[in-house]
């Protein structure tokens, strides 16, 4: 645990506040605020990312993630706050001097133009010779595996297929700084799976500073170096893809990233109790609170073994779920129903068996309940 | 496939209408253009192509057509060159003036041709406002010659245009989507490039659209070229009305009002040709 709470603040839970960090980021966003009337789109927003690094921006529909993307492009003004590349102050530079990728949630292809002359539309804005132009957008369209397909329209190409083509148009200019917003969202589940791969080579062979816009956890855990979730307009947490999983800084991270179950937690002159029965925890803060359990860290175990040092709940399993790649087993416990994933190889114990779950008090993280 | 024959049935009121309206008098008009003059000036029915023969000789029928075109072209583009940037505003602004604006730049469609033309007169006239400004700047020690000429129906026409192209165009402005252009900006494009480069090309069906309607319209203009025209400015459409009021050669006014039926339909034809090889 003091291994994790030191990790976590150095990941990054006020990067802007460690000066080394600040000065070393490649792309820098300080303080950038939007508001639109009574709402706050985004809210004083700090971000640094690595030269090269891939960071996803992670959260909810409507916490303000293409606000913040556009005001990066320089799409919209921010009300305050700013945006520096590699210790350029760019907040007031327009968007077609910022030299900046963006892959629109739409593609956005010109729909006049064929595919080659999409993917060449900009190298023609930089005074780059016809023949030369060609060269580019066909090595462009190669990485992204569409070679073959330069004389075609927007509109005879696949939700995928133009998807490429759009990340080809951004990439073929080698921006500073490569922004991506929801681009695999329109795809089907299979095709999406296989972009991720694709695009994330090719950012890192290319070492493109990039920020990816998602609100699909899975992507964001497969494609990025260093996930930031956001929520309500602020980033609540920044860090690998396992630090935002194992050690979640504040109760919405723990919920929305990933399974976890959540066990409202009782005070009494001994300390805290699910349900009646004595749990012990760490970080745990004043007030009301509840205990969040990733299902993969608690064991299956039979009554009869002793606890040790865990926390023990004892409980009946009501049901096995095969998911796919793994089984969770549905418990009912003096804390209500919990999900626990049952060990690769480990037998699933009968509907209705008497169990008990265990888990090291350092496995479960605590947070204050929202509603008080 | 019987909806088709079906669906045909929604056609017949329109048709029937149609029928009675256009393609009867437009029969009758060509029937009228076989006829002859008389010696006392009336009309002799008979199946002759002297009166056609007469038209397309006479050199006169060549520079009414040049001047027509030239003209209806030119106030066309004008109207173009006018209401473009105001229907992309229209299309684009979410202000709340949207609405009102719109209404201001229509509705001289909702005023008559003669008493716009008089307005026109008040403005442009040798003691009108443009006149009094430009005398009392010192600009000029004569009043300028804005009507009764050449001039003065090419402000009328392109005037009397706007509203319909405004309309046309933001029509044809359905493929114009702003995330373009930012993706233009985002690949490096300045704003006048993005306009050049998206926007124009993107717009260019609605431009051909309202150039198409006003050309026709204009062609076919009587009131504007009549009234501020002063009779110094000669037309196909000032001419069939001449022909058929003043001379009352009927038979030469049927053939003139078809042959700029004609040219009209060629006019269109060759549009069309074209539309389909671009496509
Ligand atoms: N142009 C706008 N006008 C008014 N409100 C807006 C506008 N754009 C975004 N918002 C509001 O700002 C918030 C954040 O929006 P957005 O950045 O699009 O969220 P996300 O991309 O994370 O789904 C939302 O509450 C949204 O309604
Ligand atoms: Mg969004």
């Amino acid at each position: 645990m003091e291994q994790s709470l030191a990790a976590r603040d150095h990941c990054g839970q006020r990067p802007l506040k460690q000066p080394s960090l600040a000065l070393m980021a490649h792309l820098v966003l300080t303080g950038l605020t939007k508001r639109y009337g009574q709402t706050v789109a985004v809210a004083s927003l700090d971000l640094a990312v690595e030269r090269g690094e891939s960071v996803a921006l992670l959260g909810p529909s409507g916490c303000g993630k293409t606000t913040t993307l556009r005001m990066l492009a320089g799409l919209i003004a921010p009300d305050a706050g700013r945006v520096t590349v590699a210790d350029q102050d760019l907040t007031q530079v327009p968007t077609h001097k910022r030299d900046m990728g963006y892959v629109f949630q739409s593609y956005a292809l010109f729909p006049h133009l064929d595919v080659a002359a999409n993917v060449a539309f900009g190298l023609a804005e930089r005074g780059i010779a016809r023949s030369e132009r060609d060269r580019r957008a066909r090595e462009a369209l190669a990485l992204v595996r569409l070679a073959g397909f330069e004389g075609r329209r927007p509109r005879e190409l696949s939700g995928g297929q133009q998807q490429r083509v759009a990340l080809a148009r951004a990439l073929v200019l080698r921006p500073q700084v490569l922004l991506l917003d929801e681009s695999l969202s329109n795809l089907d589940a299979r095709l999406r799976e296989s972009m991720r791969h694709e695009i994330r080579e090719i950012q890192r062979n290319l070492a493109i500073t990039t920020l990816f816009v998602t609100h699909d956890q899975t992507e964001a855990l497969t494609m990025c170096d260093r996930i930031a979730v956001m929520n309500r307009g602020r980033i609540e947490q920044i860090g690998t893809a396992r630090e935002i999983y194992d050690t979640p800084a504040t109760r919405f991270v723990a919920g929305f990233v990933g399974r976890i179950n959540t066990i409202p937690l009782a005070r009494d002159a001994t300390g805290l109790n699910a349900g009646g029965i004595a749990i012990r925890a760490h970080g745990v803060p004043d007030g009301p609170v509840d205990l969040f359990l990733r299902p993969q860290l608690v064991a299956l175990a039979a009554r009869s073994e002793p606890a040790g040092d865990a926390n023990r709940l004892e409980g009946v399993a009501a049901r096995t779920v095969f998911v796919g790649d793994r089984s969770e087993v549905l418990v009912d416990t003096a804390a209500g129903r919990l999900v626990v994933e049952l060990a690769p190889g480990a037998p699933a114990p009968a509907d209705g068996a008497e169990i008990a779950l265990l888990w090291a008090p350092e496995t479960g993280r605590v947070f204050a309940r929202e509603d008080a | 496939m019987k909806a088709p024959a079906r669906i045909a049935w929604l056609a017949l009121p329109a048709g029937a209408v149609l029928a009675f309206v256009y393609v009867y008098p437009m029969l009758d008009l060509g029937r009228m253009s076989f006829n002859r003059t008389g010696p006392t000036g009336a009309m002799v029915p008979d199946w002759s192509l002297a009166i056609w023969r007469e038209l397309l000789a006479d050199p006169f029928t060549l520079e009414l057509t040049w001047n027509s075109i030239v003209l209806s072209a030119v106030a066309t583009t004008g109207a173009l060159l006018l209401a473009y940037p105001l229907a992309l505003f229209l299309f684009r602004t979410d202000s709340r003036w949207r609405g009102l604006i719109a209404a201001i730049a229509i509705t001289p469609m909702l005023v008559n041709g003669v008493a716009r033309v008089f307005g026109w007169l008040a403005i442009l006239g040798d003691r009108g406002l443009v006149n009094s400004i430009l005398l009392s700047a010192g600009l000029v020690d004569q009043p300028v010659r804005l009507v009764y000429n050449w001039t003065g129906v090419a402000i009328g026409l392109t005037e009397s245009l706007m509203p319909y192209m405004i309309l046309a165009l933001m029509a044809g402005f359905g493929r114009l989507d702003r995330t373009l252009e930012e993706a233009a900006a985002s690949l490096g494009a300045p704003p006048w490039r993005r306009f050049m480069r998206v926007t124009l090309p993107l717009s260019l069906p609605a431009i051909v659209l309202g150039w198409l309607l006003c050309f026709v319209l204009a062609m076919s203009a009587y009131i504007t070229p009549k009234l501020l025209g002063g009779g110094r400015v000669f037309l196909l459409a000032t001419e069939i009305f001449e022909l058929a009021v003043t001379n009352v050669n009927w038979p030469m006014a049927a053939a003139l009002a078809l042959y700029t039926l004609i040219l009209l339909l060629l006019f269109l034809a060759a549009y069309g040709a074209l539309a389909r090889r671009a496509a």
